[in-house]
């Protein structure tokens, strides 16, 4: 029996949009109606007719120039009345930022601002890696394969993880060079999405609890453990990402983290 | 704008370029007005940028997307108040299906085409939840922000569209 309400659920269900639950309650229902495997076969069929047949474009080159040259052009005319008097002001922005520093905790303030580089670093390699040829030294999504790449490369052995059950498929893996040490590089895929996972092994501690940063779009995910200090970073919305970094954690606390 | 803030703006917007391509040229069907959308809509973009900055959970994607989305939709009803025309260019929808055997190129025309067809013959609420959703990958909460409705009613617009599509894609195998 399919109704309006029920077949909305079902496309969620198949969007991956539904919460554990409910999902779990409409698989129960689903190998017990016809009528609604029937109806979700159907929804699978025209997926895979979208997916053959109604493209997405590349913008052309000549709209990729234009909107380079307007955009430039914009940010040409918008520049004097902004910055008027930038040369005099940055330095003394700056004196002025670094006297709170000293006058305050500064302490705290420099370890923030440790945290703010090491956070810079980790975006730019994520940047750099969704450049083309860039994103994956091993790509496989095979976690078997992705884990021994590493054997050699690096002075630890990252903890690889395949989520394609779950939604968060292993893409690879790649060797990057974060905060001034080798570390690990995983890459999942959302949808069109990309996740780049960065791990090394952390200072002894008590570990970091999971704080979330957004910078330029892009969301920053950083926690670490007693053996690993972890970096998630994506455009993916961040309450998919936190379900992502929940998944990790939760298998690497599975895991027992050994070394 | 100082040269740092413009390299931001193109390291964020730029890489979405072609996504941006793809809704403007679903929601105005015609190669020539979504070019004029998606130059718009970065100009508008940039002019906006300051503000994009820190808002939490919206990605750079799903920000230019409703961009480019509301750009679309005003610069329709500026040019044509009745907006529902159907212009169906013949171009668009019948690609390159050149070395098939010419029976199987039929059928994969034919439903290409019709897929194509049905699509465009959505109203534009529905077409848009379609793109957004099965060739940009946004997720239904993103899909809400830029088409600026409720959740519940992103998934009832979705499962409507994605009825009629299939109504289109069944006809077309039964006749």
């Amino acid at each position: 029996m399919t109704h309006p309400s029920f077949e909305a659920q079902l496309d969620a269900y198949l969007d991956g949009e539904l919460a554990a639950v409910d999902a779990r309650e409409l698989e129960t229902h689903l190998a017990q109606c016809p009528q609604c495997a029937q109806f979700r076969d159907g929804r699978l069929e025209l997926r895979a007719a979208i997916t053959a047949h109604v493209p997405a474009f590349q913008a052309p080159t000549a709209l990729r120039d234009r909107v380079r040259a307007a955009v430039g052009a914009a940010a040409r005319a918008r520049a004097p009345q902004r910055f008027p008097v930038r040369g005099v002001w940055r330095p003394l922005a700056l004196a002025a930022s670094l006297a709170v520093v000293a006058v305050g905790s500064w302490r705290l303030a420099l370890q923030r601002a440790a945290g703010e580089t090491l956070a810079d670093d980790v975006l730019s390699s994520h940047i750099r890696s969704l450049m083309p040829s860039h994103l994956t030294d091993v790509p496989s999504s095979d976690q078997h394969t992705v884990k021994p790449w590493f054997n050699g490369r690096l002075d630890f052995s990252p903890l690889v993880y395949d989520f394609a059950g779950r939604g968060y498929p292993l893409i690879g893996g790649r060797l990057d060079y974060v905060g001034g040490r080798s570390v690990a590089a995983l890459v999942y895929g959302r949808r069109q999405h990309l996740i780049n996972v960065f791990l090394w092994p952390a200072a002894r501690g008590p570990g970091i609890v999971p704080s979330t940063r957004t910078r330029q779009g892009y969301h920053l995910l950083h926690w670490a453990t007693a053996d690993y200090t972890y970096w998630v970073v994506s455009d993916l919305g961040l309450p998919e990402l936190g379900d992502f970094a929940g998944l990790l954690r939760q298998a690497d606390s599975a895991a027992g983290a050994p070394k | 704008m100082e040269s740092s803030e413009l390299a931001r703006f193109e390291a964020v917007v730029l890489p979405h370029l072609d996504a941006a391509y793809t809704l403007a040229r679903y929601l105005t069907r015609n190669e020539h007005d979504a070019e004029d959308v998606v130059q718009d809509a970065s100009l508008r973009a940039l002019k906006y940028f300051d503000g994009f900055r820190g808002e939490e959970g919206t990605s750079a994607r799903a920000w230019l997307l409703a961009i480019v989305r509301n750009t679309a939709f005003s610069s329709r009803r500026r040019q044509r108040p009745d907006a529902v025309v159907l212009e169906f260019d013949e171009a668009q929808h019948s690609g390159a299906v050149a070395d098939e055997h010419p029976e199987a190129a039929l059928l994969r025309s034919a439903a290409k085409e019709s897929l194509g067809h049905a699509l465009d013959r959505l109203a534009p609420e529905f077409r848009e939840v379609i793109v957004l959703r099965e060739l940009e990958g946004l997720s239904y909460k993103e899909i809400s922000d830029v088409a600026g409705v409720p959740v519940g009613t992103v998934m009832s617009r979705l499962s409507r569209a994605r009825a009629r599509l299939q109504q289109a894609l069944r006809q077309e195998e039964e006749g």
